[in-house]
């Protein structure tokens, strides 16, 4: 059930929306409004991207607090929060995997604590990969140059490697999220969902392991 | 509408322009004709100061009380004052554990880099308010990209030190980018590669229709020219000196000014001389220099400069060959060294239409425009460029808002206590890229006051806002009552606002009345030192002139006394200068002899 609010200026009552219907003001976005529904979109993990980045500019337009400066405080200050809701929206939603996140919590589902277990089918992936980490430790303290420059080859490749995988798992995710769409019955649906994710979230970390300990060379 | 004025806050100068119906324009000085004004600044002993060219004069005699790249200390602690630095500066060093804020001592005072700033504003706001013929109040200044919270807070701080109202604290690579924006309406994706006296930085955008989207920043805050002269300085002329005349001031400020000068003559010559003439520290050096030799000596720091650009375009998620254009700003990408690099590392011609040292300042200017409601066509949507944390248990960093997010952002972060009837919960706010605590910026502490409860009751929500000036600000809400409760945050490099209040009250006058009065006295005394060097020398080693030099000699000291006895500064310090250069091959001569070992010393003036 969509709330109704009061405009700050005009005090005509509709519901929650950028400008007020009546007088224009600047209105502040509610505090708990969804991300899908700051860009107008229905609660689907499934958008078009190229699609989402012309709103987000569009938005930016109406709301940023450059185009604002000359308002009241209070329009000053709506401008101020809604782009900063604006802009956390787009980050969240522009990338699959955090878009894909954040449509499980609003559907009361959390990767959460699965979140810090290894998923089964990186298990031997993760292993081996936290060998090689160890094994760069050990070379920055004591290895010879020759030692450091063949872990740092290997390492580009582990990179590469982890990088295609998280490629095959967007593609993945891409088709898991169009199934659910389709679907009558989603239940069944969301653990392979919720799988794919979960796996990407760990790879993400793993990947970010794997750089910074690239960047060390 | 009232007008706002964009400022470029320079390392090595400022400017100030503003936008008329022609587009932007930067405001010359009405008595000079000159755009830049260097960021330069001298503390007269009878509390006045004197700005810009006339300090930089001062600064030959008076290296201790005057500062130039005050930039490079704007909201730093004293733990980051470098050995160089010491050398240069005096600092005030006890200050207990109240502050550790940067504060130069300067005769009987201590100045902070805020103050020493304002006193560049003050001096650019004048030259704009006697150019348009209005008051001029409200500001854009521009900051690095890379500058952290208490940088950014501490230019804020210097605005409001020189009276006037800072509407916005903009990034200069997004300044550059507006400026060009204007001239090509392109789409696509940029880097902007900004690398200025004091400071690098790199930004990757996407334009789209009149939209700046900066994708990624990153950079260095203390890397820039300065850092290349000192080293050319130390290489090449502080090295054929004794011991402790490489650590005099005096020696030291006129080593980068001569090293400025030969960088600047080498970028369009391939090679010059590097003169170093103190004639009160009997220091006369003259050295060869070639374009070569010099680029071979800087390419370490100019190299420096491309592990940003690699990080910024992975921030970016982008590799090189998809950046379409590349835009040079800052005094230093006028090296011919720098546009190589940047040219090899992007695989493309970088762009130079613009004035590299003008660039920012219009971009400031167009903001502004935007800023002042008259325009409304086109709209940067910047980044914070380092992550913003805060500390946790075990000295660990924990990241609120990544590195290269869109402001203004926000994030909202749930506190509650540990044990029971807890009335505070402190909170410390870090910046920075590393894991632990200690290798992170601290920005600033406070502490939520919380009403005696049970451990784990009380629920309060602190919002953490970077606005759009890049600078944090946080509100925390009583869950359980709904209200808002005040937090009193102490910055860690930063003036308290009562600092503020009281500096604005004390604030230090201008003096321009005697300056040129100082300036002239000066250039006559170091015009007699080199006179009576010159003329010692001719008396005592006539065996070493060559044919005809006695005569060209003697016209420069005719011309140089003749000046002397007229009021003329700039012309006394032209001659003194050019009786110096004429008199250089002569005294090499002298040294180059077999006297040589038993002088030891190879000044004129010793001879």
């Amino acid at each position: 059930m969509p709330t109704v609010v009061r405009c700050w200026r005009c005090q005509d009552e509709h519901i929650p929306q950028v400008f007020c219907p009546a007088c224009e003001a600047l209105q502040p976005l509610p505090p708990d409004i969804d991300y899908f529904t700051v860009f107008g979109l229905a609660r689907d993990p499934v958008l078009d991207e190229q699609a989402l980045a012309n709103t987000y500019y569009d938005l930016s337009r109406q709301l940023h607090p450059d185009l604002h400066q000359t308002g009241t405080a209070e329009e000053q200050e709506a401008s101020l929060q809604n782009t900063a809701v604006l802009n956390r929206a787009y980050r969240t939603l522009r990338d699959p995997v955090q878009r894909g996140q954040y449509w499980l919590e609003l559907n009361g589902e959390q990767l959460g604590k699965e979140n810090n277990k290894v998923p089964p089918d990186l298990a031997l992936l993760v292993f081996e990969v936290q060998e090689q980490l160890a094994a760069v430790r050990e070379a920055q303290s004591a290895g010879t140059d020759d030692a450091r420059a063949g872990l740092k080859s290997e390492l580009t490749q582990v990179w590469d490697d982890l990088d295609d995988r998280m490629q095959g798992l967007q593609q993945k995710l891409a088709a898991n999220f169009s199934k659910w769409r389709q679907a009558d019955d989603a239940s069944d649906l969301l653990s392979g969902l919720k799988r794919v994710l979960s796996e990407m979230a760990y790879l993400r970390t793993l990947t970010r392991d794997v750089e910074k300990a690239l960047s060390i060379f | 509408m009232e007008r706002i004025v964009g400022i470029d806050l320079g390392t090595t100068n400022s400017l100030i322009a503003y936008v008329d119906d022609a587009g932007p324009q930067v405001i010359a000085d009405n008595e000079t004709g000159q755009k830049t004004l260097p960021s330069i600044v001298s503390f007269l002993p009878n509390d006045r100061v004197v700005v810009g060219r006339e300090a930089g004069e001062l600064a030959r005699t008076q290296p201790l009380s005057t500062i130039r790249s005050v930039k490079r200390f704007m909201g730093l602690g004293m733990e980051h004052v470098s050995a160089e630095d010491r050398q240069r500066y005096r600092f005030v060093d006890d200050q207990g554990d109240t502050s550790s804020l940067v504060r130069f001592a300067i005769h009987d005072r201590q100045v902070t880099p805020p103050e020493v700033s304002a006193v560049i504003l003050r001096a650019l706001r004048d030259r704009a308010e006697a150019a348009l013929q209005e008051e001029v109040r409200k500001v854009v200044i521009t900051v690095p990209a890379y500058f952290n919270d208490s940088q950014r807070q501490a230019t804020k701080d210097a605005g409001k030190l020189a009276g006037l109202e800072v509407i916005r604290l903009l990034n200069e690579p997004t300044a550059a980018s507006l400026a060009y924006g204007l001239n090509t309406k392109e789409e696509g994706l940029i880097a902007v590669y900004d690398f200025g006296g004091g400071t690098f930085d790199v930004s990757i955008l996407r334009l789209h229709t009149g939209i700046f989207e900066v994708l990624s920043t990153n950079g260095n805050t203390r890397l820039g020219g300065d850092d290349i002269d000192q080293s050319i300085a130390e290489r090449f002329l502080l090295t054929e000196l004794a011991e402790e005349l490489r650590h005099d001031p005096q020696v030291l400020n006129s080593a980068l000014r001569a090293t400025e000068k030969a960088k600047q003559v080498l970028s369009d010559q391939d090679e010059t001389v590097l003169n170093l003439a103190v004639p009160d520290k009997g220091v006369q050096l003259s050295r060869r220099l070639s374009r070569h030799e010099m680029e071979a000596a800087v390419d370490e720091i100019v190299a420096r400069t491309l592990e940003p650009c690699r990080q910024a375009l992975k921030d970016a998620g982008l590799e090189t060959q998809d950046i379409e254009e590349v835009v040079l700003v800052g005094g230093s990408t006028r090296m011919p060294l720098v546009r190589q690099r940047v040219g090899e590392f992007f695989g493309r011609t970088p762009l130079t239409d613009i004035d590299p040292d003008e660039v920012v300042a219009l971009g400031a200017a167009v903001q502004a425009d935007t800023l002042s409601g008259r325009r409304r066509d086109m709209l940067l949507l910047d980044v914070v460029p380092l992550s913003l944390g805060i500390e946790t248990m075990g000295g660990v960093m924990s990241h609120l808002i990544e590195r290269n997010t869109t402001i203004p952002a926000s994030v909202k972060e749930m506190f509650t206590t540990a044990v029971d009837d807890q009335t505070a919960v402190a909170v410390h706010v870090l910046q920075g890229e590393r894991e632990l605590v200690q290798d992170c910026r601290s920005l600033a502490r406070f502490s939520i006051p919380i009403e005696p409860k049970p451990a784990g009751v009380p629920r309060v929500e602190v919002t953490f806002m970077i606005d759009a000036n890049g600078i944090l600000n946080v509100s925390a809400t009583d869950l359980r009552t709904g209200l808002e409760r005040s937090l009193e945050v102490k910055p860690s490099y930063g003036l308290t606002d009562e600092e503020v209040e009281r500096l604005l009250e004390e604030s230090i006058d201008f003096a321009e009345e005697d300056i040129e009065q100082r300036l002239l006295i000066e250039a006559r005394t170091e015009a007699d030192t080199v006179l009576h060097a010159a003329d010692k020398a001719l008396r005592q080693n006539a065996a070493f002139l060559q044919e005809g030099e006695e005569e060209q000699i003697d016209q420069v000291v005719q011309k140089v006394r003749e000046a002397c006895a007229g009021e003329d500064y700039d012309l006394i310090r032209d001659l003194t200068e050019e009786l110096s250069q004429v008199t250089t091959p002569f005294a090499q001569r002298i040294m180059d002899s077999s006297i040589q070992e038993a002088l030891g010393e190879k000044q004129l003036s010793d001879l």
